[in-house]
């Protein structure tokens, strides 16, 4: 496997705070990788400085080869790069399809066409039966429950044809029905071949789905593992413990 | 060179004024989130208050600070009370803004009923003596204009730092949740807050009616100026404001000086588009939160 | 689905309606009247662009329409006006001068948002007035200019002046109509909505923001043209008028924000109201108290304009019939209009996140 994104020795500090305090991890083409930590570990503020949310102070990212360290997030949307957020940053007055369709990219020529042509419809409405959200298709996203929302802004990420999605907390606050459905979801797009970093809490969750795990504990990398070696390492129940 | 440095110790002496003015702006800012476009209306307002003392009892327009100060204090009390209040709080930010001009039309019409639109000014007996100082004019009314603004400022600052609802404000400018579970109570704090912010105008508006003949319509000017000011420090600083508040009055006043004083009105606006292009948030700007 | 195509004919029968008034012998006072409500209409219709649909409250639209006064009657004092029809022939060449000059300022002000980027907006209206008053070689100075006035007979003076105005109303509701149907629309919403988002998931937010700005100050900058046309004698303290952006604002927001139709319903109904009112009370002092009044119980009472308030609750009600009882519905449903996400629309401009 090759590395799709490579962080290296990654610092950000908040004022006296070292969030992030030289953190390095790689995420394999293909792979579903977890990060994960206790709270305060940086885990967000290391996908913020991935995405190009935050400058670092210090440290590279690389991505699919290239150098990514100072690209703006729409410069990596467009090259590949996508993500989720904690609380699900969807447009609540839009519909749950034109919340799709914004997210697919266009051209400035198609700015001009219509708002949703025949194409989009067909597109949202594929992915929207998968995430079986067809049915709200026409309401607006704050009309959405929670997990709902969390679903349509993992559908719209999908849109655009990522290869590499960040998912932060993508089940945090989610009925478990709705788990499993994100879980298969994830399942099915990486057998399609986009790959994932996924920050998640759900340890059965992360478990079940993710390799490698990559743990983070006061904004670095302590170790690196298949689910059963996290589970066993006694530095990581050290962090979860003993901070 | 002579005229440049005329030009400074006057952008200087101009400066505390505006600070004065800007600093009960951007102190609504930071606690309400309020752009208070009546801030111009609320001066202009005070000065007619102070010109009437003057123009009825003789009562000096320094001497008459206080009374003003308790008028304009309930003024902006009332007017949060009946026209900010309601507002939902999904609404305000924006709604607030025409709201508060409502307000300065409403002032503008009132003042154009009760004094008409024919310009006044407060003319006591030391309004044209100055002094002068290695060859530089320092007219007497500005100088204790400054010195005025000063000791506003700093009795500002004092009931900002030192006291219980100083506190309260700073805590809720910080930090709205966590002082709301602190028992700060909101409501009561926005309606003080407008109110010494309105009243900052009363000692402004005395000053102003000395330094500047004005009329109903004098706030439009006097609000665009403040609020260059507010941006360039950046809202809800008031550090921000006095420091705006030099920077805008100096340029305009060097301006006038050195090249014409037809351009001078325009300087504030070019010195902060060229700050907005490299900060948009103003010098001092604070994000969604503020800070005192 | 049937409404969308109901949408042009509606226009063009409203259109066609209050095209013919002037042909029907209407009284010359209420053609007067009618003429600043279309100018009103078609200026609010305009900044619904930019103040609705892209959720940036310019208190400046005012400066582009005395700018646009300004460049017609400059214009005239080089060369004559013989048929009456040449002030309209330059209207475009108006239109695109206030759209370049709004280009570069747009530039620097869309780069603040909300009540920032009103007041940088409202301060190039006070900078364009003392321009205007200084500038005494260009612009006369607080002597005005004066455009040669039109030989249109007497009878029928205001029609061609009001025929033209309502073209400009239909250009503007037809670009927001056109913008509404289209992907500069929905780039716009998500604009809107959350910028940072969008611009993040690839919406061209730059360019929707500025192509919608100069479209829009462009329009305002030809009413402000044909409005010095008509008056045929131009004041720095009225073509730079903060009344003006206080009406096309307050208009729109009456109306509703970011539909089609409020702009125009709201200057309709303010703008006849208050010239109404003017022509029968007189020019009196106590007119800008009352109008102060009537703009804060219209925003205390509606806030959100009378269409999306309409619109909101039809939607409720089709909403409970076609769901009568899904979990999901949840009872208070942002209606488009709604300013709901302004709050928390103004995030550091690096990212706040962490």
């Amino acid at each position: 496997m090759t590395a799709l994104l490579e962080v290296k020795d990654l610092h950000r500090s908040f004022g006296p705070v070292k969030a992030v305090d030289g953190a390095s991890l790689t995420v394999d083409e293909g792979s579903v990788t977890a990060l994960i930590g206790p709270n305060g570990s940086g885990k967000t503020t290391l996908f913020n400085l991935i995405t190009g949310h935050l400058r670092p102070d210090g440290g590279s990212v690389r991505f699919g080869g290239a150098d990514a360290t100072t690209a703006g997030p729409a410069a990596l949307h467009r090259r590949g790069l996508t993500r989720t957020f904690q609380q699900a940053r969807i447009f609540p007055q839009l519909t749950v399809q034109e919340n799709l369709v914004v997210a697919s990219g266009f051209t400035w020529r198609e700015l001009f066409g219509r708002r949703i042509n025949p194409r989009d419809a067909e597109a949202a409405q594929r992915l929207l039966e998968e995430f079986r959200l067809a049915h709200v298709a026409d309401l607006y996203a704050a009309e959405l429950s929670y997990g709902q929302r969390k679903l349509l802004e993992f559908a719209a990420v999908l849109m655009s044809k990522p290869r590499l999605v960040l998912l932060d907390e993508p089940t945090a606050g989610v009925n478990p029905v709705l788990i499993e459905t994100m879980e298969q979801h994830i399942r099915e797009r990486n057998a399609a071949g986009i790959t994932f970093l996924i920050v998640e809490h759900d340890m059965g969750f992360v478990m079940r789905l993710c390799d490698p795990v990559v743990v983070l504990d006061r904004g670095r990398e302590i170790f690196v593992g298949t689910p059963a070696e996290v589970q066993q390492n006694p530095a990581v129940l050290d962090a979860y413990l003993g901070a | 060179m002579h005229a440049l440095i005329q030009g400074i110790i006057l952008g200087i002496l101009t400066a505390g004024v505006y600070a004065l003015m800007a600093s009960g702006q951007t102190l609504i800012f930071g606690i309400m989130k309020v752009v208070n476009l009546a801030q111009g209306a609320m001066v202009i307002f005070a000065a007619y208050l102070s010109y009437q003392l003057f123009a009825s009892f003789g009562l000096d327009p320094f001497l008459a600070i206080p009374i003003t100060t308790v008028v304009m204090f309930a003024l902006g009390v009332a007017v949060e009370w009946c026209f900010l209040r309601p507002l939902r709080r999904e609404d305000k930010a924006e709604l607030s803004l025409l709201v508060t001009f409502a307000v300065a039309l409403l002032l503008e019409g009132v003042m154009t009923v009760v004094w008409s639109t024919s310009v006044r000014s407060i003319n006591t007996s030391y309004a044209n003596s100055s002094w002068t100082i290695a060859g530089y004019q320092i007219t007497l009314v500005r100088l204790w204009a400054f010195l005025l603004s000063l000791v506003a400022l700093g009795v500002l600052y004092f009931i900002l730092q030192r006291t219980g609802f100083g506190r309260a404000v700073r805590a809720s400018v910080q930090n709205p949740e966590s002082a709301r579970l602190l028992g700060v109570r909101s409501e009561a704090i926005s309606a003080l807050g407008f109110g010494l912010g309105s009243a900052t105008a009363a000692a402004a508006g005395s000053v102003y009616g000395l330094l500047y003949p004005f009329n109903s319509g004098s706030h439009y000017d006097l609000i665009s100026r403040l609020l260059s000011i507010v941006l360039l420090g950046g809202l809800g600083s008031i550090g921000g404001a006095v420091i705006g508040a030099v920077i805008v009055s100096l340029s305009s006043a060097i301006v006038a000086a050195t090249i014409s004083p037809v351009w001078s009105e325009m300087t504030f606006f070019v010195v902060l588009l060229l700050v907005l292009i490299i900060r948009p948030r103003g010098l001092f700007g604070v994000a969604s939160r503020g800070a005192i | 689905m049937g409404a969308k195509a109901i949408g042009p004919a509606r226009g063009a029968v409203f259109l066609l309606l209050v095209g013919s008034l002037p042909f029907v012998g209407v009284q010359h006072w209420v053609l007067n009247m009618l003429v600043f409500t279309l100018m009103y209409a078609a200026m609010s219709s305009a900044w619904n662009l930019v103040g609705g649909l892209a959720g940036y409250p310019s208190l400046g639209h005012a400066a582009f329409f005395g700018i646009g006064a300004y460049i017609e009657a400059i214009w005239f004092q080089h060369h004559s006006v013989v048929s009456g029809y040449e002030p309209f022939y330059l209207l475009p060449l108006v239109g695109i001068v206030g759209a370049v000059i709004g280009y570069p300022f747009a530039l620097v002000a869309m780069r603040t948002r909300a009540d920032v980027f009103a007041i940088v907006t409202i301060t190039l209206l006070f900078v364009g007035q003392t321009l205007a008053f200084n500038l005494t070689g260009l612009t006369g100075g607080a002597q005005g200019l004066a455009i040669p006035p039109a030989p249109f007979s007497a009878d029928s003076f205001e029609r061609p002046y009001y025929l033209v105005l309502l073209l400009l109303l239909a250009i503007a509701m037809g670009v927001t109509w056109l913008t509404m149907r289209s992907k500069v629309g929905l780039s716009l919403s998500a604009v809107r909505a959350d910028e940072d988002k969008a611009a993040a998931i690839g919406v061209h937010v730059g360019g929707v923001k500025m192509l919608t700005f100069c479209v829009s100050v462009g329009i305002t900058a030809m009413v402000g043209g044909v409005w010095a046309a008509y008056e045929s004698f131009i004041y720095p303290q009225f073509a730079f008028d903060p009344l003006i952006t206080i009406g096309i604002v307050l208009m729109t927001f009456l109306g509703g924000r970011g539909t089609l139709w409020g702009p125009v319903l709201g200057a309709f109904v303010l703008e006849l109201a208050q010239q109404y009112l003017a022509y029968t009370l007189g020019g009196n002092e106590y007119y800008l108290i009352a109008y102060a009044l009537v703009f804060l119980v219209v925003m205390l009472l509606m806030p959100r304009g009378i269409l999306p308030t309409l619109q909101a609750r039809l939607r409720s009600r089709r909403r409970r019939r076609a769901m009568p009882d899904d979990p999901v519905a949840e009872p208070a449903p942002p209606p488009i209009g709604s300013a709901a996400d302004y709050a928390v629309s103004i995030p550091a401009p690096n990212g706040s996140e962490r």
